[in-house]
């Protein structure tokens, strides 16, 4: 069992690394492709299925910078594989270095409690948890936009913020009534 | 933590000056080995394993409380004594600080445009709402009045005059039919001064014909006192163009075994 750990190697110039965990593999490759246009920094994205990380490309890997994991609300598979991968990560991470993106949360045939299960794991990692539109360009825009504002923070590029720093702003919280039934 | 230092851009160094230029080059070396001596001390350290979540929070307010003293007792410090490498990156800075707050403006420009029209849209909901509110509260206050003077007997006056007027209203149904029937369809007559021709038609006429004024009151009549039986027999006194007539335009229904029986279409 190999940890990834996010100080291991040494970071490359103006560069961020991103890591998308995805189950489903559906998501990641538009975004992918989304994120590569940046060119205010180069940005080298990373795709898995689940963590572990092979080790076989353990030495042409990049230092990375932020572990996304893509959880499809609509299937528990997805949810399952990544709270399975989480082991993985060295605690490390868990300082401002992970963030969690559910997609299809508007779709009626999701259950709420999967929802509040994802948004209890974000809050229990102190981890940001953002909601995407993955069958829309504008969703994946959307998206990109605003992962790209957390890597360049984890990836150290913007002066006078750090991951810990913004994510102590920025993680999940859950109201404390959410185990409550409600009444709507 | 460590790696959070700013390190200039190389793209800004484009326009500065060759000696700006290696100054900035060889701050990013001695910042970049700075780094990794710092890397290589991370390396170095024995990770501390902590796989429950309790332990978690407690490493990670270890480490925001690290991060708090490490910015209380950083001293601020210039990024470059050389006064062009500042100019140039606060010019940097400032065209990005401007076209980000250019876009800051156009956001809430946007924003603005929308609420003023979802204001103008609210207002005219609210205009018409208040002019169903005047509606409906001027109908109370006339039932009310209504209710207040409204008595027993005025309310007997008001069927009794009801009444009246559609009386007077058939009434002048019924004139107008006789007039109509009068003046369009006159009983057949012995007109003498004709010409010879229709004199020798006419001549066997029935002296006892009745008007078609005569054949619809029977017709109505026997649908009024016997409605199970409407049926009128045809005798010499109804005049056959004018049963046919009748037949044809659908006012009278011919009985469907006897030929000679006829009652009035269903109107109602």
């Amino acid at each position: 069992m190999s940890l990834l750990k996010p100080f291991s190697k040494l970071p490359a110039l103006n560069t961020a690394n991103i890591l998308l965990v995805e189950s489903e593999e559906q998501f990641q490759q538009s975004l992918a492709d989304a994120l590569v246009k940046e060119t205010g920094v180069t940005v080298n994205v990373r795709l898995a299925k689940s963590l572990p990380l092979p080790m076989e490309n353990e030495e042409s890997r990049p230092r990375i910078d932020l572990v996304v994991f893509i959880i499809n609300l609509a299937s528990e598979l997805s949810l399952k594989s990544a709270e399975a991968s989480l082991k993985y990560l060295d605690p490390g991470y868990f300082l401002g270095k992970v963030c969690f993106l559910a997609t299809n949360a508007r779709n009626a045939s999701v259950p709420t409690e999967r929802l509040d299960a994802v948004r209890k794991l974000a809050a229990l990692l102190h981890c940001p948890l953002l909601f995407a539109e993955d069958q829309t360009p504008d969703g994946v825009a959307n998206a990109t936009e605003r992962l790209l504002t957390i890597l360049k923070v984890a990836a150290g590029l913007v002066p006078m913020a750090t991951a810990l720093y913004l994510s102590s702003l920025t993680q999940c919280t859950v109201p404390p009534d959410i185990d409550q039934p409600s009444f709507d | 933590m460590t790696e959070a230092e700013l390190k200039p851009d190389g793209g800004a160094a484009a326009e500065l000056s060759e000696a700006a230029l290696s100054e900035l080059l060889d701050q990013c070396e001695d910042q970049f080995a700075a780094l990794e001596k710092l890397q290589n001390e991370i390396i170095l350290c024995e990770p501390d394993f902590c796989e429950n979540p309790q332990e978690q929070s407690v490493n990670r307010l270890m480490a925001t409380e690290a991060e708090l003293k490490q910015w209380l007792t950083t001293e601020p410090a210039s990024l470059s004594a050389n006064s062009e490498v500042l100019l140039q990156a606060g010019k940097e800075e400032m065209l990005k600080l401007c076209s980000e707050l250019e876009m800051v403006v156009s956001c809430c420009e946007a924003k603005r445009d929308k609420l003023k029209e979802t204001k103008e849209l609210e207002q005219k909901w609210l205009e018409e709402k208040k002019q169903v509110l005047l509606a409906a509260s001027d109908h109370v206050e006339r039932l009310q009045a209504e209710k207040e003077t409204l008595s027993e007997y005025s309310v007997l006056q008001d069927t009794k005059e009801k009444i009246q007027k559609i009386k007077d209203y058939q009434e002048r149904l019924m004139e107008s039919l006789g007039d109509i029937l009068e003046k369009h369809l006159p009983l057949p007559q012995n007109e003498s001064s004709s010409n010879k021709k229709k004199k020798n038609i006419e001549l066997e006429l029935n002296e006892d014909l009745i008007s078609l004024n005569e054949i619809l009151e029977v017709l109505m009549n026997k649908v009024l006192k016997t409605p199970h039986d409407p049926y009128v027999t045809i005798d010499d006194t109804f005049w056959p163009p004018y049963v046919e007539m009748l037949l044809r335009y659908g006012i009278a229904v011919r009985h469907q075994e006897n030929n000679f029986k006829i009652r009035l279409e269903t109107f109602f």
